[in-house]
């Protein structure tokens, strides 16, 4: 098992998130294949693959957007999705799954803004609808999140009224007003034009730098070598290999590995 | 060879400039001469409508605003916009139904929408107005079991009821297969978007998706309610008062048939008229409410401010 070499605790931890041999199949289409994966706190994951590979598959499998039809996701040592009632594993009610889902924020390639809502609406909406947060407190942090993101100039606008780069760190804002324990970032780049790319790795990285657990789905390898601690390669469905960013991209172990690294960079 | 331009040597090659030369505009004879047809179609209609003797229009001036038409106008705006309200929520709820992922609630609203898109609104309004003689006591309590409130049909069903249920029966079916057009035109995103902040199903429906569906509808939703205004004058086979029926028991006494329909047809038209511009307005905020975000006057924006309250 690996350490996070982010956080010094005493061995052994607990992982944040576990992944546990988790399957997927779509029709006869076997997405995801016995796929394992352990992410502690503070630490940040990134998930590097072809497309087709089952990256966005596994992401939405964590947070049981979509079933995962064998294997456990566990989040904080419970099981995603399950409860236990002496011996025995319970589906969850739609309700408790609410509560394990607040716990992770999710940031999509589309953005998926609420477009009917200014900018600082869509950052409060959580905090006020789920938490029961009262609207002036909401609206307080709401606009904190903006500055942290660099937009409070564009509390009031609407999501249309932004530019891509924008729009996804007023989701990265709105994820982040539900004070996840873990963000899931899903190619949050790979929708936008490339002048625009920067902004959003520089307020993921200051979000690392803050300590915040995350996987992340992407392209951007340099990104992956700069702030990931564990870089994850999927193929087929298949975790192929995982390692620190030096032992990944510096000397992959797997053939795959190597030719997909080598059609990337 | 192949021939790659048809411009030939005999073409004239003499550049010539067509500066400072204004150009001559296209004249358009035929447009003259097809809107001098028109006015002049137009202009005897409106001749007859003013000197037809039979339009007796002294006499259409003094039952305009009689009192018996202007109630009758009252209920018609009444049973409008309550067929409208009604049939709009019972909309809601079919269209969600055959969203679900439940097979009762599916079929079940499939039923609903195939007997009330199938049977037309005047059945509707006769078979509702002879409920009784069916039905002859409605009562309230378990099914199979124990009743807690009972009423006798024909006080429940007067003539406005069994109105206001047949119209807005008809109204929520169309307005389910609208409305849940409306819903699956609103992506998968948002819904999901609303589940992983941790919308429950409930909330995303509510808070995210109902508000954009709806928005899509109301314009089809603004046809339905000018169409809902004329339904209304159905109503009239069951002596319910509306306009039409007031403008007929008034021409059943005085035999001027043709002015109180023309009574009616105007304030049918106002009525209309109005609720077109309410529509145009109502579109043309939504699109300004999300346009003029960034303008929205300073003093608004500083309240939200946080650093301004410390
Ligand atoms: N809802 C679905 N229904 C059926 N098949 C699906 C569905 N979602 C994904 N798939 C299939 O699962 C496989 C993995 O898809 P996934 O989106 O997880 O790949 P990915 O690694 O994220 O690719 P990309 O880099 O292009 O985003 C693909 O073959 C895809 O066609
Ligand atoms: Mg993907």
């Amino acid at each position: 098992m690996t350490q996070p070499h982010r956080q010094a605790t005493e061995t052994p931890v607990m992982p944040l998130l576990r992944v546990d041999k988790v399957n997927k199949h779509f029709g006869h289409n076997h997405v995801l294949r016995d796929v394992s994966l352990d992410v502690y706190c503070g630490q940040v994951q990134c998930v590097i693959g072809p497309s087709g590979s089952g990256k966005s598959t596994l992401l939405r499998c964590i947070n049981w957007l979509e079933v995962p039809d064998g294997g456990y996701v566990y989040l904080d040592g419970q099981p995603v999705g399950y409860r236990w009632k002496g011996d025995a594993l319970h589906e969850m009610k739609p309700a408790q799954l609410a509560v394990q889902r607040r716990r992770m924020g999710m940031v999509f390639q589309g953005f998926h803004l609420f477009p009917h809502k200014q900018v600082i609406e869509n950052v409060t909406e959580g905090p006020i609808v789920v938490n029961g947060t009262d609207r002036d407190q909401a609206r307080e942090e709401a606009m904190a999140l903006l500055a942290k993101v660099g937009l409070a100039e564009k509390a009031e606008a609407y999501p249309e009224q932004l530019s891509g780069g924008q729009q996804q760190r007023v989701a990265i804002a709105r994820s982040l007003a539900m004070k996840p324990d873990l963000m899931l970032f899903d190619e949050p780049t790979s929708a936008l034009d490339p002048e625009l790319v920067g902004d959003v790795l520089d307020v993921m990285r200051d979000l690392a730098t803050d300590g915040m657990t995350m996987v992340v789905v992407t392209h951007e390898m340099a990104f992956a070598r700069e702030v990931a601690d564990q870089v994850v390669f999927m193929d087929e469905g298949c975790c192929v290999e995982s390692g620190t960013p030096e032992e990944l991209f510096g000397s992959p172990a797997e053939q795959r590995t190597r030719s997909f690294l080598a059609r990337v960079q | 060879m192949t021939v790659i331009s048809r411009r030939t040597a005999g073409d004239s090659l003499v550049f010539r400039s067509a500066e400072g030369v204004r150009p001559v505009a296209r004249r358009h004879p035929w447009w003259w001469i097809g809107g001098a047809v028109l006015v002049l179609l137009i202009a005897s209609f409106i001749h007859l409508l003013v000197t037809n003797e039979n339009m007796r229009w002294s006499v259409v001036a003094s039952y305009l605003f009689d009192t018996e038409i202007l109630s009758g106008l009252l209920t018609t705006i009444e049973l409008t916009v309550l067929a409208m309200v009604i049939g709009l929520v019972l909309g809601v709820v079919i269209a969600i139904m055959r969203l679900s992922a439940n097979p009762l609630f599916r079929t079940v609203s499939w039923l609903w929408l195939w007997f009330f898109r199938g049977v037309p609104p005047l059945v509707q309004l006769v078979f509702w107005f002879n409920l009784a003689t069916l039905i002859p006591v409605l009562s309230i309590g378990i099914p199979f079991g124990p009743t807690f409130a009972s009423w006798d049909t024909n006080t429940v069903i007067t003539s406005f009821s069994a109105a206001i249920l047949g119209l807005a029966l008809t109204e929520s079916a169309y307005a389910a297969e609208m409305i849940r057009a409306g819903i699956q035109a609103v992506s998968k995103g948002q819904t999901e978007a609303g589940l992983v902040v941790g919308m429950s199903q409930s909330q995303v429906l509510r808070r995210i998706v109902l508000p954009q569906a709806l928005r899509i509808v109301i314009p089809p939703i603004g046809n339905d309610l000018i169409s809902m205004l004329k339904f209304t004058s159905l109503v009239s086979v069951l002596a319910t008062p509306d306009l039409l029926y007031s403008a007929q028991m008034i021409y059943s006494r005085n035999y001027q048939t043709i002015p109180l329909l023309l009574v009616a047809t105007i304030w049918y038209l106002v009525l209309c008229t109005l609720l077109t511009l309410g529509q145009q307005q109502l579109e043309r905020r939504l699109k300004a409410k999300r346009t003029t975000g960034t303008a929205v006057p300073t003093t608004k924006r500083l309240r939200f401010v946080p650093m301004g309250r410390a």
